[in-house]
């Protein structure tokens, strides 16, 4: 198709928010025809427990669905804001109380289901951990970190997977002469699928090192524990090799057991058994103004579920990330033409990216049930806040003009976009 | 965009940079701040050939009174506005407008003079009414002493020919008695430009009528306008927020706002009236405050 409109690609979530909005702005829909608060439609719709099987046949891999919904809703007060609006609507005051309530599949991958899907690539990730001599370590990852932070959160995983000093791990990434196959950093796959395979290879140089720790101690192999980067005889820890000495060893190549390479290295192509499946609820209030109908937050509460958190700094950075995301296009974002199809957005000034003045403070807590689906019990954090967020704020600011009339605006909800509506419905001048 | 080539020039006088202004005419622009040339020069809506600094010429930026007047060098930034004792307690208007502008670090760069001279309807200052001094819109000294051009404003972008392009400094009247000033500005994004901004003064007699109403409006129009429906609505009388609200409902007389991708015309109208009576309440509580 020729077009003159500006290139479109998928974007953050790429299909989740949509799906996530029409089905969370159909909830609040569903609680005004039947008179009901928004909160219990949600509540007697959500799953019990997992595993469970969609009606499509995706399985989803861990959750608690109902407690982290309460728990949004009691770290946001919902009732006490529900008694709030009640109040402020008598003074003439516009306060809304949002929802959103998502589920999404991302850590893409497994490679025969993309494939069946008619996709052109695996969607497996690799990586080589290199031990040297000294005990320090070099990852080379084929999955590339751009600003996420997985330079650290992988890092993270080989310290304590190796029980060695996080300082100690080098990740080598985005160089293709050095670094082995990846098919990417998107649909919130890195950590999961990245990860996993990182994981899985410093897991095999740790049972090489337990072979050749076993050698040194002059003990059976099954008897060998470690911990806190020792390797012992069970039971008497006071006689140990640091995995420093380990590494050391299997490059002098003297006390190897038999049949042992040299060398402490490992490279793996990990592919996931499923997806994974991260969920959570987000709590948004608004005001409204009644002159300017300019929407303020007054809160935004996320909870989440991303499965075992690597990095907890990170994992808040993404939601932040997201979340404002999810808020600009809610309440800013827009491409407009003119009548000849020229792009009247075509600059930052124009085009509006909120600035951190327009944002709230986002609160972030997060709910940790590990996914069986991939060695860390990882899920993807992403895209998860603007998955949630975009309903969780036209949810709000609709829910502020509920007495109104008004079911439905059309994004971004800026003021002047709800005082049209608000006036084509005939209630203000 | 890249900006098309162009020759910087850096005059160390006031002398020579009108020099260079009058030898280069049209080819030249004056950069101060930066903050609106740069903008329009890597749009390309503008090309000059010439661009004449004038951040280096001495004794351009000052804020001081002499005679009843307070005079601000146009190289002023607007965070020293904002920040002068001075301004904020004999005309606190135009310190309040100028912690309205842009971000911090436009309010750092961005001068006064500038702003003046580029002339965007939307811009903060020129809705100020305390300097219009009974004239339609503000009047500038250009140039150096003695070259005044009344009504700086002629249409959007564009000052009057004989303004030049370089105010050399702005003037405004030190506020006395009981008064009480207010600026509000509505904009949908932060550090973005008004979409309405209303500027209010309030001058209360000993008896507590208001002596003078003054109410400035910038977004609304080509140019920055008068409210004056409203301010004859009030003068004389004693003031009320009742009275407010049913005088600002005139503020959108005469006004003929524009429809663009932010806001309609229809809605521009509406805060018109809105922001006015923000603004006049506001006022009318601070000038309430300083009687005795």
């Amino acid at each position: 198709m020729l077009t003159n409109t500006t290139p479109v690609d998928a974007y953050r979530g790429a299909g989740r928010p949509e799906a996530t909005y029409i089905l969370e702005r159909v909830m609040d829909l569903i609680a005004r025809r039947l008179g009901l608060d928004p909160a219990e439609v949600r509540r007697r719709n959500l799953i019990d427990e997992a595993p469970f099987t969609t009606v499509t046949g995706l399985v989803y891999d861990s959750g608690k669905y109902k407690e982290v919904f309460e728990k949004a809703l009691q770290i946001a007060e919902y009732e006490k804001w529900r008694e709030e609006q009640r109040k402020a609507r008598q003074e003439g005051r516009l306060i809304g109380i949002g929802i959103s309530s998502y589920i999404e599949m991302c850590g893409l991958a497994p490679s025969r289901i993309a494939r069946a899907t008619g996709f052109g690539l695996g969607l497996y990730e690799s990586v080589t951990i290199r031990v040297h001599p000294t005990g320090k370590v070099s990852v080379y990852t084929g999955s590339h970190p751009h600003g996420q932070g997985e330079e650290t959160s992988f890092a993270q995983i080989v310290a304590e997977e190796l029980g060695i000093p996080v300082e100690d791990v080098e990740i080598i990434h985005g160089d293709t002469d050095e670094t082995p196959f990846g098919l990417g950093t998107y649909g919130s796959r890195t950590t999961p699928v990245g990860g996993g395979a990182v994981a899985l290879a410093a897991r095999r140089i740790r049972e090489k090192a337990r072979k050749i720790a076993a050698a040194m101690l002059e003990a059976r192999e099954e008897d060998v524990v470690f911990s806190e980067g020792k390797f012992y005889v069970r039971g008497h820890p006071e006689k140990s090799v640091s995995f420093q000495e380990v590494a050391l060893e299997a490059y002098l190549a003297d006390k190897l057991p038999e049949g042992l390479e040299p060398g402490l290295e490992a490279t793996t192509f990990y592919d996931p058994e499923n997806f994974v499946f991260p969920y959570g609820t987000h709590v948004c209030i608004v005001e409204v103004d009644r002159e300017t109908w300019k929407p303020k937050i007054l809160r935004y509460v996320a909870v989440d579920d991303a499965g075992v958190i690597i990095n907890p700094m990170l994992a808040e950075g993404q939601v932040h990330g997201g979340v404002v995301q999810g808020i600009a296009q809610a309440l800013f974002e827009y491409a407009v033409y003119d009548e000849s199809g020229n792009l009247l957005t075509a600059g930052f000034n124009d085009y509006m990216i909120p600035t951190a003045k327009d944002l709230p403070n986002i609160e972030s807590y997060f709910v940790e049930t590990p996914s069986p689906h991939n060695p860390l019990g990882a899920k993807g954090i992403g895209e998860t806040g603007t998955i949630a967020s975009t309903p969780a704020v036209v949810n709000a600011v609709l829910d502020a003009l509920a007495h109104m009339g008004v079911e439905h605006i059309d994004m971004p909800l800026t003021p002047h976009n709800i005082w049209k509506a608000l006036k084509d419905k005939g209630v203000v001048k | 965009m890249y900006p098309a080539s162009f020759e910087v020039l850096i005059p160390r006088s006031l002398d020579e940079a009108l020099d260079m202004l009058e030898k280069y005419g049209e080819n030249a622009k004056v950069l101060a701040g930066g903050h609106s040339l740069i903008p329009m020069m890597r749009l390309r809506l503008v090309k000059p050939a010439y661009v004449i600094y004038i951040g280096r010429i001495p004794g351009l930026s000052y804020i001081r009174e002499e005679g009843g007047e307070l005079r601000i060098g146009a190289l002023t930034t607007h965070n020293e506005i904002e920040e002068s004792s001075l301004l904020k307690e004999k005309n606190p208007l135009l310190s309040e407008t100028a912690s309205k502008i842009g971000d911090l670090q436009v309010r750092n760069m961005g001068t006064i003079g500038g702003s003046l001279a580029h002339a965007d309807p939307a811009a903060d200052y020129p809705g100020d009414p305390s300097r219009s001094r009974g004239q339609r819109r503000p009047q500038e000294q250009v140039g150096g002493e003695g070259r005044q051009a009344r009504g700086l404003h002629n249409r959007p972008l564009h000052n009057r020919p004989q303004a030049q392009r370089a105010p050399s400094r702005d003037q405004a009247p030190a506020l006395t008695g009981s008064f009480g000033t207010a600026y509000e500005k509505l904009v949908f994004r932060a550090s973005d430009f008004a979409i309405v901004g209303v500027a209010a003064l309030v001058q209360l007699s000993g008896d507590g009528t208001a002596e003078k109403v003054r109410v400035g409006l910038t977004g609304v129009d080509e140019k920055p306008v008068r409210a004056r429906g409203v301010e004859e609505e009030l003068e004389g009388k004693k003031l009320s927020e009742d009275l407010i609200a049913r005088a600002a409902e005139r503020a959108s007389e005469g006004i003929n706002p524009p429809t663009d991708i932010r806001a309609s015309a229809e809605y521009r109208r509406r805060m018109a009236r809105a922001l006015t009576k923000q603004a006049l309440t506001r006022a009318f509580k601070r000038a309430s405050r300083t009687q005795g």
